[in-house]
């Protein structure tokens, strides 16, 4: 049998677990920097409370956030790509403010919003955001025109132009953009948690950490990795549904992902 | 209202300059005066750039020309009415999220046609130009004459006293493009439609019409008109015909320079 590229992915994160149990087993790394795989799914299961507990803070923010960053996100993009003055005016803005690092702006946020979820909500809305926002705005800017002529043409009025013809056009770019908006969403949660919090998949990093107890620091990044991995996965199955057709030029067609 | 649903087109004294508004334009069309009667089968031939899309996209109330008057079963032109013009693009103009037949079917869902119905009406038209087993597909699996036929059909489905059609067999092998051009006829005798063909093959021209406009280089103007009276049915051999010969020789000393 040949080896598809999704053979070699599932293959890469196989030998990657391998590693991970074998190599600090074997004593080539100290546990403390890495403890076993197992050693931290134990430890998962062993808490498995209190990290359904965070976990469900965590994901209660991220939701939450989502909304925010990717109905805003598109809304926005939507309005700034399809006028040419908005364009001019905007984007330039959002572009430089997708390049600051936004992260040294937290504790502003914790000044206003308090230590609770509303700070790390608002945090990771602006980040995810920002990336959604330009993606969906180039999105409508790449609209090919003549399809709206050709349209017009049958008879479509304004609104069924827009329907019909300019979302599904942008159907592609708008997920492409939600898919990065949306990590971003994720990793802005866990980060604002880690650095100041009471609860979350991130508080308990950073708690773990001071503790010196690597286990259960393993085992919460494996939470979020599996919250990421997951929110990706449902991208792309949409994307597979809606988008299809896009996927002319590229090649096999099968996402670079393990889903 | 009768007037406004037969298929007769009028144009008076239309020019068009495209970027007017900004001072010095590109003058694309000058003067074009030109009329067909309901039902007779018209081409249009001339030099690239000399118009010719420009001009249809005009008929078709897509674009408004500077100046000049269009009337379509003697109503004016302002906007889109598919029901009395329907147009094929020269270029690939599928929805590209869009199967085959569900591009057939656009212009009737625009109309709030039963999706039963519109299946059944796209199918058949599909069928016509060849493509029934190639219903399912996606545009980018499509070849670009496939594409092509595809965008006929679905000028086809539409049902227009007036059908506008830009180069519509351009993508075709020779072969393919005469027996479309025969199936085209075909159409028309049933329907009885007015049609304007926009083409660069000057045989494909005689070949089908009852009249070709010949247009100069830009700025367009029509030079030429052609009454072509070559018996019907057509056939092959009459390409060959004294008549056909002359009447291609006309044209194109014409349009050569
Ligand atoms: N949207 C536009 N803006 C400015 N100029 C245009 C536009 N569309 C067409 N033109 C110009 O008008 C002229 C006529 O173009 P048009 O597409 O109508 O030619 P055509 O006869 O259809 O050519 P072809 O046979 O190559 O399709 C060209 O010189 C072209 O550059
Ligand atoms: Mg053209």
């Amino acid at each position: 049998m040949r080896m598809t590229p999704a053979h070699v992915r599932w293959l890469l994160l196989l030998v990657l677990l391998v590693l991970w149990e074998a190599l600090p087993r074997a004593g080539v790394v100290p546990t403390l920097f890495l403890p076993t795989l197992s050693g931290s799914l134990l430890a998962l299961w062993q808490d498995k409370a209190e990290y359904f507990a965070n976990l469900l803070v965590t994901l209660n923010e991220v939701l939450i956030a989502l909304i925010f960053a990717c109905g805003g996100g598109v809304l926005l993009g939507l309005v700034i790509g399809a006028s040419g003055v908005m364009r001019r005016l905007m984007l330039p803005l959002a572009s430089s403010l997708f390049a600051v690092p936004l992260v040294v702006l937290y504790p502003l946020f914790t000044a206003w919003f308090g230590i609770g979820s509303e700070s790390k909500i608002v945090f990771a809305s602006v980040y995810g955001l920002l990336p959604t926002l330009l993606g969906t705005a180039a999105g409508v800017q790449t609209i090919d025109h003549h399809l709206v002529t050709v349209a017009a043409s049958m008879g479509a009025n304004r609104r069924q132009q827009i329907l019909r013809v300019y979302v599904p056009a942008t159907i592609p770019t708008v997920l492409a953009a939600l898919r990065i908006g949306g990590a971003l969403v994720i990793v802005g949660v866990v980060v604002a948690e880690m650095l100041t919090s009471s609860a979350g998949i991130g508080f308990l990093i950073s708690r773990y950490r001071t503790l010196l107890d690597s286990e259960n620091v393993f085992a919460a990044i494996l939470l979020v990795l599996f919250l990421a991995i997951a929110f990706d996965a449902i991208v792309q199955f949409v994307e597979r549904r809606t988008a299809g057709w896009q996927r002319s030029g590229q090649g096999t067609g099968d996402g670079a992902s393990f889903a | 209202m009768p007037a406004a649903t037969d298929g007769t087109v009028a144009v008076s004294s239309l020019s068009h300059t495209y970027g007017a508004e900004s001072g010095e334009g590109t003058l694309a069309l000058q003067d074009i005066d030109f009329s067909v009667a309901k039902g007779r089968f018209v081409s249009i031939v001339g030099p690239s750039g000399c118009g010719k899309s420009s001009l249809l996209m005009m008929l078709a109330g897509l674009r408004h020309p500077t100046s000049g008057e269009i009337l379509c079963g003697g109503a004016p032109v302002k906007k889109p009415d598919p029901e009395r013009i329907g147009v094929v693009f020269q270029e690939a103009s599928l929805f590209p999220w869009l199967s085959a037949r569900k591009n057939v079917e656009f212009p009737l869902s625009l109309r709030g046609v039963p999706q039963k119905v519109r299946t059944e009406k796209a199918l058949h038209a599909l069928e016509l130009v060849g493509l029934k087993d190639f219903a399912e597909r996606l545009p980018h699996e499509l070849s670009g004459g496939m594409k092509q036929r595809v965008s006929i059909a679905r000028g086809l489905v539409q049902d227009p006293q007036i059908l506008m059609m830009d180069e519509p067999f351009a993508a075709l092998d020779e072969q393919t493009r005469f027996s479309m051009g025969d199936e085209l006829l075909r159409i028309w005798d049933e329907t009885h439609k007015t049609i304007l063909f926009v083409t660069h093959s000057l045989s494909e021209a005689l070949y089908l019409s009852d009249e070709v406009l010949v247009m100069s280089a830009r700025p367009g103007r029509i030079i030429d008109r052609i009454e072509v009276d070559l018996p019907r049915p057509r056939t092959f051999e009459v390409m060959s015909s004294p008549r056909f010969v002359e009447l291609r020789e006309r044209i194109w000393q014409q349009i050569r320079h």
